[in-house]
């Protein structure tokens, strides 16, 4: 059971929002860090600076965006190499502000600064957890490549669609896996927020969790992705019906408005998931 | 990769989503309204009337039965031959083009490469030998065996047996003719370069001995199988025996005269009248389809599964056969057989033969918005006209039929789908326009996109030259001196040389007579001396202009007129240099771009280095846009065409630059 009392409706609610702002303005923050070197390229070719500026990129037919590639490929190798490399360190750093916003829906009492320290205290921790699971995410989907390849050879006088979609299948399962495995992760997260345990025990902790509860995780960490995968779904849906190849601020304004509305979305999906996690483990101490 | 699951779910979505949303738009597909060339073309002068047949000069009577467990054929061939040239003949020249896969030092295989077109080297040897060789009629040699007499290598390569010389033994003079009597055996190599088998696939390009063509001084057209050539033939008729086994459906050149069976296998007899070369395929596992499509009968050979692959090749069809009736003069034939290779043999697609082309592409290949079955139905098509029927010399002038064709491709594609050409999902468009310039643009200084197909450097080069290149330099000269001219001067070369082998002069000289003097110079120039052209412009000045204060004597006397006050609304003098580097001079049009955001349009012919265009009025000059319809695809670089005073902002390319690196952080984070 909890140490605490359970915190009333609206303490939910505004620490959910809470939490929920806080990882949307930090990733906001570090994608337009990821998104900058981009922009420089745009500059650097002069795409950009004629009367209509970027406007021409989106026009139909796609003549002045396939010049850009062309003409900025020599930049784009390195500007690509930057890129994952400033985007590995915003993931790194994404853990500050998870990690906070697992300690504000846990313990709404703390301040900010106490939030601040402990989450920084939590740090290597999540990166281990993050690490450790990455390492098994990654085993799965080399075990499913292995075993599409098997798969081929296996089918290699069968049906051609059969071929073709066999390994898809394959991954697909493997991504599922890869999706659990990131629930347990979450688990074992809130295990080190709440008890302050070290990697070790917290992934034992949410092993022990999933032994216990095994399809409220699954069903919540499923849930979870599924919310975040509508909202990307239904913004990607809508932008393709959204001609930004004028010049009309408004619309921008529009596209703007309806991504970070996917994003807020997704996020509100996880931090539902987060506290669930919180609960979950709570659940089986 | 946290939850990388997410991402390919969203990927596997999104395909579905695009797979049903075509699906719901393949009615309005086939619903799209009818071809609009004919319109375009018969506002102008009219066209000269079609040939009804060519002049033959080499035509063929095969029997050939193909062995599918051994990969062999035995045949009988008997080539009619008429001497139209102007000169005696002492010789023959043979293209034995099978000879080409014979071992790893003939000229195809031993290519720097990576083995040609298809790209793949031979996995199984293939050759073909000739048995025995006879001929009858005038300077005929009593049925003797000549073969023996023949040069033993292509000239100047003993390694290689695909281009070989026959002396006659007595000349053969304007006028005579002669019955060349063969019997040849091939044994087909794995699929490579169009030919061979794949399991019990069989396509067979280039199976026989044929003659090179013979030009009008009297001299072959001979050369050996390259890696970065085609092929070039003399008209003539085909009257083609086939036998297989039962269970094997057949596509061939021609139409179908007879079908008999026996013994468990068929035997299928083809006619195909004013054609210059003859292929077939056999495959026990195809499936087919067939539909009358203006006046043709139309039938598509494809493996197991792939029905949405044929049906939108018979819908490319649709559109594309009256389209180019219209524009390139009527297709001339009862037939066009569509061939849809098996996985496995892809190296037997995307290829034209008269009545037969090849197409290609995997089960999915529909899916997803990318119209690459459209594309390459409609390029082999457009070779009946840019190869068949108009038969220039693809080894000597490769752009006169891939260049021309990939021009055709283009129209044809844009005129179907308009921006979305290429590809068209997930918000993206692509149109052919842009693929093409973004594939040549910048390499018109490599090398001559008018030269030989074996003087290329690479496939690479040939590929952007030829193929992308005329596309793009025929675009160009459309945009510039007008689209529907140039559709009538390419409709009026089409029917002028039908059933002939026209040369870059041909060419040229219709684009002139069509288009003028300046056009046909330009496109010379881009086609043959390199040419290239790019406008740019560096700066834009602007000054206020006070209006002249002094004293003036005018009609109405003496009047004396005060300096303006100090941020009086006031004139302003601009000047924009525009620059033209590279040698193509082509008009162009100037667009400023003003303070208070009007617009005026300038002109220059494109003569001279630079261009000033000077303004005077009330409001500053903030932009300029140097050909802003772009319609000089040629132009070496776009980004230069432009120029603002003010700064360049990207808001659009930053919001989906966040956008994507904030759901990537969400999905691939630890």
């Amino acid at each position: 059971m909890t140490e605490r009392a359970l915190p009333s409706s609206l303490t939910r609610l505004t620490t959910s929002a809470a939490a929920g702002i806080l990882l949307w303005v930090s990733r906001t923050l570090l994608g337009s860090l990821v998104a900058y070197p981009l922009l420089t390229v745009v500059d650097a070719t002069g795409i950009a600076g004629g009367p209509d500026h970027d406007a021409v990129l989106f026009r139909p037919g796609s003549l002045l965006l396939l010049e850009l590639l062309r003409v900025g490929l020599p930049w784009l190798g390195a500007v690509c190499k930057i890129t994952l490399v400033l985007g590995a360190l915003s993931a790194l750093f994404e853990l500050l502000p998870l990690a906070c916003a697992l300690q504000l829906l846990h313990d709404p009492d703390r301040t900010l600064g106490e939030r601040a320290a402990r989450a920084l205290a939590c740090f290597p921790r999540f990166f281990g957890l993050g690490a450790v699971t990455w390492a098994a995410q990654a085993a799965l989907l080399l075990a499913a490549s292995l075993l599409a390849t098997a798969l081929k050879s296996a089918l290699q006088h069968g049906d051609e669609r059969t071929l073709t979609l066999a390994p898809f299948a394959l991954f697909g399962l493997a991504l599922l896996g890869c999706l659990w495995l990131g629930g347990v992760l979450d688990l074992a997260r809130a295990a080190v927020v709440r008890h302050d345990s070290g990697a070790r025990e917290a992934l034992r902790s949410a092993l022990t969790a999933l032994r216990d509860q095994p399809l409220d995780v699954l069903s919540g960490a499923y849930v979870s992705a599924l919310g975040g995968l509508l909202a990307y779904l239904v913004a990607a849906w809508l932008m393709t019906r959204i001609d930004l190849s004028g010049p009309m601020p408004a619309r921008l304004a529009f596209v703007f408005a309806v991504h970070q509305f996917a994003i807020v979305f997704g996020l509100a999906w996880r931090v539902r998931w987060l506290r669930r996690a919180l609960e979950l483990s709570a659940r089986s101490d | 990769m946290r939850r990388a699951a997410r991402d390919l779910l969203i990927g596997a979505l999104f395909s579905a989503l695009s797979g049903l949303a075509l699906r719901a738009l393949a009615g309005a597909k086939n619903a799209l309204p009818a071809s609009t060339a004919a319109s375009r073309i018969t506002s102008q002068a009219p066209f000269p009337a079609l040939s009804a047949a060519a002049d033959s000069v080499a035509s063929y009577d095969i029997d050939a039965k193909l062995d599918t467990n051994t990969h062999r054929i035995t045949a009988h061939e008997t080539i009619h031959f008429v001497n139209r040239s102007a000169a005696p003949l002492n010789e023959l020249w043979f293209h034995l083009y099978l000879n080409a896969f014979k071992n790893d030092k003939t000229l195809f295989l031993r290519s720097p490469f990576g083995a040609g077109r298809s790209g793949d080297k031979a996995h199984a040897y293939g050759y073909v030998d000739v048995k025995k060789l006879s001929v009858l009629g005038d300077g005929a040699a009593d049925g003797r065996d000549l073969w023996p007499d023949r040069d033993r290598h292509s000239p100047n390569d003993p390694d290689d047996e695909t281009d070989l010389r026959l002396p006659l033994p007595n000349p053969l003079a304007p006028g005579a003719t002669l019955s060349i009597d063969l019997t040849f055996e091939d044994q087909l190599p794995e699929i490579v370069e169009r030919t061979g088998y794949s399991g019990s696939f069989h396509f067979l390009g280039q199976w026989f001995p044929k003659l090179a063509r013979l030009e009008p001084d009297g001299k072959f057209a001979h050369f050996s199988f390259h890696a970065l050539s085609e092929f070039y033939a003399d008209f003539g008729d085909y009257d083609v025996s086939l036998d297989v086994p039962e269970a094997f459906r057949v596509g061939a050149t021609g139409s179908l005269s007879h079908e008999s069976h026996a013994a468990g296998r068929k035997q299928l007899r083809f006619l195909a009248e004013n054609v210059h070369d003859f292929a077939w395929t056999a495959w026990d596992r195809f499936e087919t389809r067939s539909e009358r499509i203006a006046g043709v009968n139309v039938s598509v050979l494809f493996p197991p599964h792939q029905e949405r692959n044929a049906q939108a090749e018979l819908d490319s069809v649709r559109f594309a056969l009256p389209h180019f009736n219209a524009l390139y003069g009527t297709y001339p034939y009862p037939t066009l057989t569509l061939v849809h290779p098996p996985d496995g043999a892809d190296n037997a697609g995307g290829m034209e033969y008269p009545t037969l082309i090849t197409t290609g592409g995997p089960w999915y290949a529909t899916f997803g918005g990318g119209h690459f079955i459209d594309i390459v139905t409609i390029h082999e098509l457009g070779h009946q006209w840019f190869y068949g029927l108009v038969a220039s010399n693809e080894h000597v002038a490769p752009f006169l039929d891939e260049g021309l064709n990939s021009y055709a491709e283009a129209e044809a594609m844009e005129a179907r789908y308009g921006a979305g050409a290429v590809f068209d999902g997930f918000g993206l468009s692509v149109t052919s326009t842009a693929l093409n310039r973004a594939l040549s643009a910048a390499r018109g200084a490599d090398e001559p996109v008018g030269q030989s197909a074996a003087d290329f450097a690479s496939f690479r080069s040939l590929g952007a030259l030829v193929y992308s290149r005329t596309a793009i330099v025929m675009a160009t000269i459309g945009r510039v001196y007008g689209e529907d001219r140039l559709a009538h001067a390419v409709g009026m070369y089409t029917r002028r040389f039908r059933f002939r082998h026209p040369s870059p002069d041909d060419f040229l000289g219709v684009m002139q007579e069509e288009l003028g003097a300046e056009a046909a110079t330009a496109l010379s120039a881009a086609l043959f001396a390199r040419g290239t052209v790019d406008y740019l412009v560096r700066e834009i000045s602007n000054a206020p202009e006070p209006s002249a204060a002094g004293i003036f004597d005018g009609p109405s006397g003496r009047q004396q007129k005060k300096p303006d006050p100090p941020h009086a609304p006031g004139q302003y003098a601009g000047r924009v240099v525009v620059y033209r580097h590279g040698t193509l001079e082509l008009p162009v049009d100037i667009e400023l771009i003003f303070e208070d955001g009007s617009r005026e349009r300038r002109h220059w012919d494109g003569h001279g280095f630079t261009h000033n265009v000077d303004y005077a009025g009330p409001s500053q000059i903030v932009a300029v846009n140097v050909d802003p319809e772009h319609r000089i695809l040629l132009d070496d670089d776009f980004t230069n065409n432009w120029h603002s005073t003010t700064s360049s902002p990207a808001p659009r390319v930053f919001e989906r630059g966040l956008y994507a690196a904030q759901v990537l952080l969400g999905e691939v984070g630890p």
